[in-house]
């Protein structure tokens, strides 16, 4: 008698755990994606950097890969004149906050924006964590990349090269 | 009633998912469909000398996405 | 490939016997990882674990895992587990009202259960070494594979296993599905051989002249030296990603598993119609077993902590039908420690060939009677539900720590209490289990 009632009980249990659960999902997979940080994503116009080769990064503090890039990419700053090079990385963190940490540990020798509502990464269709888009001095985008690969270095260095050579005036 | 749930959820199905950007809970550790493999393991090996059902669980999915 | 978030860690701190242990591994698993230019570094955890059930077993356990990337995609792991059961288990005979003395299974010896007192063989002890190893790789940009092997050993026992699994990633990565196939194959040499199905059990109450006229009654009641049982499981999974803070997976698993499945080591008391117990004999069950089982899981990040919620559903064609809700809910603090109350339910229905004991009528209709019978708890009617807390915490080199503690209790359902007889209204006819989880994990 005990027993059952417990059996009743765990059966109305499930049910409403399923009902919860079917609510939450229908309920809430409205955006909860907002961010109240600022953006510097009005700041960004690749018209501004005519002439040069833009190495865009799109990171975050959350993007394991992000911290093998990040040496790599001080490395190229380094290389190549800043006259014909730049890069610029595109934060995505929602909260200022961990981008700093991650900066601590990763330290950027390079330009950083941040665009906490990602629009900068809606604008160029970011279809994975870490992206790059590499301009040539047109300002066209010719290279695109999702993730970043220790052994591709190799063939991203090989493509910053190349704008750089081409179209040098 | 698990028609009706399943249905209910099916027809919410093409609005689900997040953009990559927006993965930076999912990213956690503790988020990952087996975030404690350890107590996971563990309790699979009591449950399974002291009742009569195994397994169900495993896989990955989930998580930041990167790469 | 671990693309989730590690944990900062103190690279001075690493263990250089780990070190070892964890390259000797890796070379279990062929010649074929060339170390890139990769600093990555192993990831070890080390566990200890006991569980204690009141009055009857306790287990205690060592567990080391280790892991590491090998190059952006590839990843290797591997654990090793040892542990020790020792204690009493009930050995499927009902408790009497007079006391019983029973063989033990290695036929070396017997031992005596007082009156009212449920039977358990109290000589119980087993130890068990296991080595599991697995290796994940993309295949492409959105497909992954991951090969496991696992190799266990104790006395009596040894299993070895192998599986597979492919993975493949949609729309932007927020769907998974995946399909795993694993086969196993175990040996299983019972200590004093495998007993003849339904044989009675031989109990030396002085009518032997010698031991070796003991022995000889002994060895009529046994067949093989050993069995094996193999076993082929499919696992089919879809993970999605709702949104921001929530996803979920589901899982259908189906099982088949042949070869020996009877407990060499469990008897049932055969009673008769005063329910006096006038035999003990061995069980028996089927020789094949196919499983399905469908699993659920939601995940869901709120401010400031996490909770998950889990179904499963597994019926087989024993008859065994089982419902396990297991939920968990991790509170994070500021510093890095976390709290994690814990609470599961479970229930199972038995399986078609149980029954607390045999009766003599059942064996003597004219019709023949079961083929098989066993009275082994386990498989009987039961609800069962755990509930625990765990608390982690980061020390202060970077490594982190987590302690659990839980309590387990198992009932069995009323359901299929025999209609009296009268003799057994007195008898504990079904054992409980009260068992204590303690675990502390260290992660370095």
């Amino acid at each position: 008698m005990h027993y059952s009632r417990i059996a009743g009980e765990i059966l109305m249990i499930k049910n409403l755990i399923l009902s919860i659960s079917i609510t939450l999902i229908v309920t809430l997979s409205t955006g909860v994606n907002a961010s109240s940080e600022p953006s510097d994503t009005s700041q960004f116009d690749i018209s501004q950097y005519r002439g040069k080769v833009v190495y865009l990064d799109f990171w975050a503090s959350w993007c394991v890969p992000c911290r093998k890039s990040f040496p790599w990419l001080n490395q190229q700053q380094q290389k190549y004149s800043a006259e014909d090079f730049v890069i610029i990385a595109v934060n995505l963190d929602k909260k200022r906050s961990l981008a700093e940490v991650f900066m601590e540990e990763n330290p950027a020798s390079f330009k950083i924006i941040y665009d906490p509502k990602g629009k900068l990464a809606k604008k160029y269709q970011i279809k994975g964590m870490p992206s790059s888009v590499i301009f040539d001095r047109n300002g066209k985008a010719a290279f695109a990349h999702t993730g970043f690969f220790v052994k591709k270095k190799n063939e991203y260095e090989q493509e910053i090269q190349n704008l750089i050579d081409s179209s040098k005036k | 009633m698990i028609l009706g749930a399943l249905l209910t959820f099916l027809s919410g199905c093409s609005s689900m998912g997040v953009e990559p950007w927006d993965r930076d809970l999912l990213a956690k550790p503790e988020m990952a469909v087996n975030s404690s493999p350890l107590d996971q393991a563990i309790d699979d090996h009591i449950y399974f000398s002291k009742e009569a059902s195994s397994g169900g669980r495993s896989f990955a999915g989930g998580g930041c996405g990167c790469n | 490939m671990r693309m989730q978030l590690n944990q900062s860690k103190n690279s001075v701190s690493k263990s250089r016997f780990a070190e070892k242990l964890a390259l000797a591994a890796t070379a279990l698993v062929g010649t074929a990882i060339h170390a890139q230019e990769n600093d990555a570094e192993w990831d070890f955890s080390a566990s200890a674990f006991a569980y204690s059930e009141i009055d009857r077993v306790s287990a205690a356990e060592l567990i080391f895992t280790g892991e590491k990337d090998f190059s952006d995609t590839s990843n290797f792991s591997f654990k090793v587990v040892l542990d020790s059961l020792t204690g009493a288990s009930a050995n499927g005979a009902i408790a009497q009202a007079t006391p019983q003395t029973f063989t033990r299974v290695s036929a070396n010896g017997q031992y005596a259960i007082a009156a009212f007192e449920t039977p358990t063989d109290n000589n119980y002890r087993d130890t068990r070494a296991q080595v599991n190893v697995s290796w994940t790789d993309a295949l492409t940009e959105d497909t992954r594979y991951t090969v496991g092997s696992n190799l266990s050993k104790e006395i009596d026992y040894l299993s070895f296993g192998v599986s597979g699994e492919l993975a493949k990633d949609f729309d932007r990565r927020n769907t998974t599905l995946s399909a795993g196939v694993s086969l196993g194959v175990d040996r299983f040499a019972p200590l004093g051989n495998v007993p003849l199905a339904f044989a009675s059990m031989v109990v030396d109450n002085g009518q032997f002249a010698s031991n070796a006229e003991f022995q000889t009654a002994f060895d009529a009641t046994r067949t093989t030296e050993s069995e094996t049982i193999n076993t082929a499981e499919l696992l089919l999974g879809w993970t999605q990603v709702v949104n921001r803070r929530m996803l979920f997976q589901f899982n259908y698993g189906f099982a088949n598993i042949s070869g020996y499945l009877t407990d060499p080591y469990k008897i049932l008391s055969l009673v008769d119609n005063s329910g006096i117990s006038q035999d003990y004999i061995y069980e028996n069950r089927p020789d094949s077993k196919q499983q399905h089982s469908v699993f659920g899981l939601m995940k869901y990040h709120l401010d400031e902590s996490i909770f998950d919620v889990s179904y499963r559903y597994v019926s087989n064609d024993w008859d065994i039908q089982s419902h396990t809700i297991d939920t968990h809910w991790r509170f994070f603090s500021d510093n890095g420690s976390f709290w994690e109350p814990h609470v599961r339910f479970y229930q199972q229905s038995a399986a078609e060939f149980y029954t607390p004991f045999l009766s003599q009528a059942q064996l003597s209709l004219p019709a023949p009677g079961p083929e098989f019978a066993s009275a082994d708890y386990r498989i009987g009617d039961l609800t069962a539900y755990t509930i625990g807390l765990k608390y982690g915490f980061q020390l202060e080199d970077g490594d982190r720590a987590e302690v659990r503690l839980e309590y387990y209790k198992q009932t069995p359902n009323d359901a299929n209490r025999p209609s009296g007889i009268a003799n057994l209204e007195n008898i504990d006819l079904y054992p409980e289990v009260d068992a204590v989880i303690l675990q502390f994990n260290y992660f370095f």
